[in-house]
């Protein structure tokens, strides 16, 4: 039964999201719109980002780790949080509170990066007879993807929307801003680099969305302390 | 309020209609990405005279089991993958007599049977083994009714894996359904249909003989006739090398060996000769009696003698005639000493064998007795002692490239020409080569070579054959330079055997996941996201929030109630 299969992978990949909306506080304060106006600006990064790519890059035959080419990647990257200070800073929002608005702003971004990223393979690939973990992996991949793009929001809205912030933490906050915004580099150098495969890949990724957003939890609570 | 109310059941009834579409496009499942792709050879399929034969089925799409199967095991969902190497002919046999319910066979053939692989010295010993279970196997299932598709294929890295993955599952005793996961073998193909007219064609060559001044009457004949076509349980995989390529390579060589005798008139000889290459050998040599019927009364009466090959490839040290008028008849008897004049001085024996022939039995065992109805003097020169049966020794899965010995072979064809020319020249009784070795008119070890190479790659079964072949074509471009005139006769086979088609398909192997995997990853993710869901609730609004989920309902009904009460009230007391 592929479709079963489907069905199970589509609800591992955007299940989370949708249980995040109705579970936190964001359903109360209909945030709807925040996400969807966040899912757009992702949208317009992705398609900025496509063409430096195209411009930039040169497409290479094997697939071994080309510092240069990766550290043009990263480069590129970098237009994501260029995106995320628009979505952050600059559309207009209702009067939501701050801790409200950074996690509607994650979770629209990286709904918009599941469904871009992950939801034509799935469409295409999960249906058919031949039963692979690829899918399962790639759903928990996009499971870590959401903690690190709400744990980026939340670092994104301490850096530019928070004004008094205690002198010794901002270091520490663009450090994990800087580690967090450049984890595709990373994860990209693991499996081609050093040859890891998908499912170590996929571990370390959750492993390390899970301490990121314990850190920013810590930084964003103890930024709140003083305000409060 | 109403309003709103109504706009709120049109978005919900397009969102659920959208929801409809959106399951209907999930639901058609591609068959696309297998892992492994194998092409496979279907059985045969016929019927003769309205009886079925051979696997009456083609399309397939169930899980693979293998021999290892548990005792009473219902396989009627299950294709068996067999391996040729470990069959026990026993089972196959008990299968198919007791016609127990199965859902198809794969028999796995050694890769040196692939049709490519030429002379594989190595193996030989391996051969042998295989040889007498697929000689067994064969007139099996040739014979036999299967109303479940049965395929061959090559062994090779992935489907041995795949095999050896099937083994251990049917170790464990489970069979492989649709709860048990394992490997699913599909064959997406059509429903074979009849052959509409199958078109055997005759290809016949002439080579004219030295007409003196003043001779008013026709120059005697002599024929040389092979069958080219072949028949066997994997039509796809009927190359038929030893028979008859190699009666059909045997044919060819002595055309051209004559054609040069003839082309020069000084020694050209004063018979005519007749190159024919029938088709329809395995149907009781159908092609042969439609040629034959074809011909001028003048042109039957002029035929001396006709000598049909037929499997003269891989003998050790004695060939066969055989004949249907008795021995004692003086054409045989010229006829078979010039055959063994020639056999002695080449250093083997030739024996005569004689066969009556019951005109009212439509069972044509040998090609010379089509001649022999027409009362025209004919032998069959043989490596076969014994008459085969119906649809026996007419090339099949066995007989590949390998199976014909060259040394042989070229004695065979030296014996027919030299006896031939003998008979020409009138050379009988003397110590003559004509075709002597390291002459110009030698027998050519490679012009031999790659024609029976290219036999041994092209199957041949004749209604798979269409009137156009691109080897029809060869077959008749190899005729015409080495003869004066080439005629093709084109006849449609007996009404009395029907083919289907269907003879080549690709082997799809998915590696299937089972339902009961399914339903547990679906437990497994609903409780993840409940998980998640109560984790979030209580992190963010604390557990109280988490417990009204589950008791607003009766509250809000408390809250009603009282609100109509407190209504009421109100007017009773504004009344």
């Amino acid at each position: 039964m592929t479709v079963f299969h489907f069905f199970n992978c589509a609800i591992l990949t955007f299940g989370p999201h949708a249980v995040y909306y109705s579970a936190t506080p964001l359903s109360e304060y209909d945030t709807l719109g925040t996400s969807v106006k966040a899912a757009l600006v992702y949208l317009g990064t992705a398609l900025v980002k496509l063409v430096c790519l195209a411009t930039f890059l040169k497409v290479s035959e094997t697939d071994n780790f080309d510092p240069y080419q990766e550290l043009l990647k990263a480069l590129i990257g970098f237009i994501d949080v260029a995106g995320l200070y628009f979505a952050l800073t600059q559309l207009t929002h209702r009067n939501i509170s701050q801790n409200h608005k950074f996690q509607a702003v994650g979770l629209g971004w990286a709904f918009a990066d599941s469904v871009l990223h992950r939801l034509a393979p799935l469409w295409v690939g999960a249906r058919g007879l031949e039963f692979t973990w690829d899918y399962l992996l790639q759903g928990l991949e996009a499971n870590a993807n959401l903690v690190l793009s709400i744990s980026l929001a939340a670092l994104g809205s301490l850096m530019w929307l928070r004004k008094n912030k205690p002198k010794t933490l901002i270091p520490i906050i663009y450090a994990c801003a800087g580690i967090v915004a450049t984890m595709p580099s990373i994860t990209s150098y693991l499996r081609r680099g050093l040859g890891w495969q998908f499912p170590k890949v996929v571990g370390f990724e959750l492993f390390t969305s899970l301490v990121m957003a314990f850190i920013s939890w810590q930084l964003f609570s103890a930024c709140q302390r003083p305000s409060a | 309020m109403a309003h709103r109310k109504a706009r709120e059941r049109d978005m919900l009834d397009s969102v659920y209609s959208m929801l409809a579409l959106v399951f209907i496009l999930v639901a058609c499942v591609e068959l696309c990405d297998a892992a492994t792709v194998v092409d496979v050879y279907r059985l045969i399929q016929y019927d003769i005279s309205g009886v079925p034969f051979g696997s009456r089925l083609a399309s397939l799409n169930h899980h693979a089991g293998s021999l290892h199967f548990s005792p009473g095991a219902d396989l009627s969902r299950t294709v068996v993958m067999i391996p040729v190497r470990e069959l026990n002919i026993s089972f196959v046999t008990e299968y198919v007599s007791r016609k127990h319910p199965l859902g198809g066979m794969l028999f796995l053939l050694p890769e040196i049977f692939r049709l490519e692989n030429g002379g594989g010295g190595k193996d030989v010993r391996e051969k042998e083994v295989v040889k007498n279970v697929l000689l067994e196997l064969e007139k099996l299932l040739v014979h036999a009714k299967l109303p479940y598709p049965v395929y061959f294929a090559f062994e090779n890295d992935e489907i041995d894996a795949v095999l050896d993955d099937v083994k251990k599952n049917d170790a464990t005793g489970q069979p492989a359904t649709a709860t048990t996961g394992g490997y699913k073998l599909v064959i997406p193909i059509a429903e074979p249909k009849k052959v509409a007219s199958p078109t055997i064609t005759n290809i016949q060559g002439w080579l004219q003989g030295l007409k003196a001044d003043g001779d008013a009457n026709q120059l005697p004949t002599i024929a040389i006739v092979a069958s080219y076509d072949t028949f066997g349980a994997a039509p796809a995989l009927s190359v038929g090398s030893d028979s008859n390529g190699s009666g059909v390579v045997a044919l060819l060589e002595v055309a051209r060996l004559f054609s040069l005798l003839y082309s020069n008139p000084k020694t050209r000889g004063r018979y005519n000769i007749l190159f024919g290459l029938t088709s329809g050998g395995p149907y009781n040599y159908n092609g042969t009696h439609k040629w034959l019927r074809s011909f001028d009364q003048r042109l039957r009466e002029s035929i001396d003698y006709a000598i049909c090959l037929n499997s003269v490839g891989s003998w050790n040290n004695e060939l066969w005639i055989h004949v249907s008028k008795p021995p004692e008849n003086a054409y045989i008897k010229q006829i078979f000493e010039g055959f063994t004049n020639v056999a002695e001085e080449l250093g083997f024996k030739v024996g005569l064998k004689h066969k009556k022939i019951n005109i009212s039995n439509p069972r044509v065992a040998w090609e010379h007795e089509q001649f022999s109805r027409l009362r025209v003097t004919a032998a069959t020169l043989s490596e076969l002692s014994a008459a085969p049966e119906l649809l026996e020794s007419t090339g099949g899965l066995l007989d590949s490239r390998h199976f014909v010995d060259e040394t042989s072979f070229i004695r065979s064809v030296q014996l027919v020409a030299e006896s031939l020319a003998r008979h020409i020249y009138g050379y009988q009784g003397k110590n003559i080569q004509i075709f002597a070795d390291n002459s110009s008119l030698a027998v050519n070890p490679s012009y031999i070579r790659s024609w029976l190479d290219l036999l041994s790659q092209t199957p041949r079964v004749a209604p798979f054959i269409s009137k156009n072949d691109p080897f029809i074509m060869a077959l008749k471009k190899e005729l015409a330079d080495h003869t004066d005139e080439v005629i093709m006769q084109h006849e449609v086979l007996d009404g009395m055997f029907t083919f289907y088609d269907s003879t080549k398909a690709s082997l799809n192997i998915y590696q299937v996941a089972s339902v009961t995997f399914d339903l547990l990853l679906l437990l497994v993710l609903g409780s993840y996201l409940i998980v998640l869901f109560s984790f979030l609730v209580i992190t963010t609004r604390g557990l109280d929030d988490l417990i009204s989920l589950f008791r607003r309902p009766p509250s809000r009904k408390v809250e009603v109630s009282q609100e109509k009460l407190a209504n009421d009230n109100y007017e009773c007391v504004m009344v």
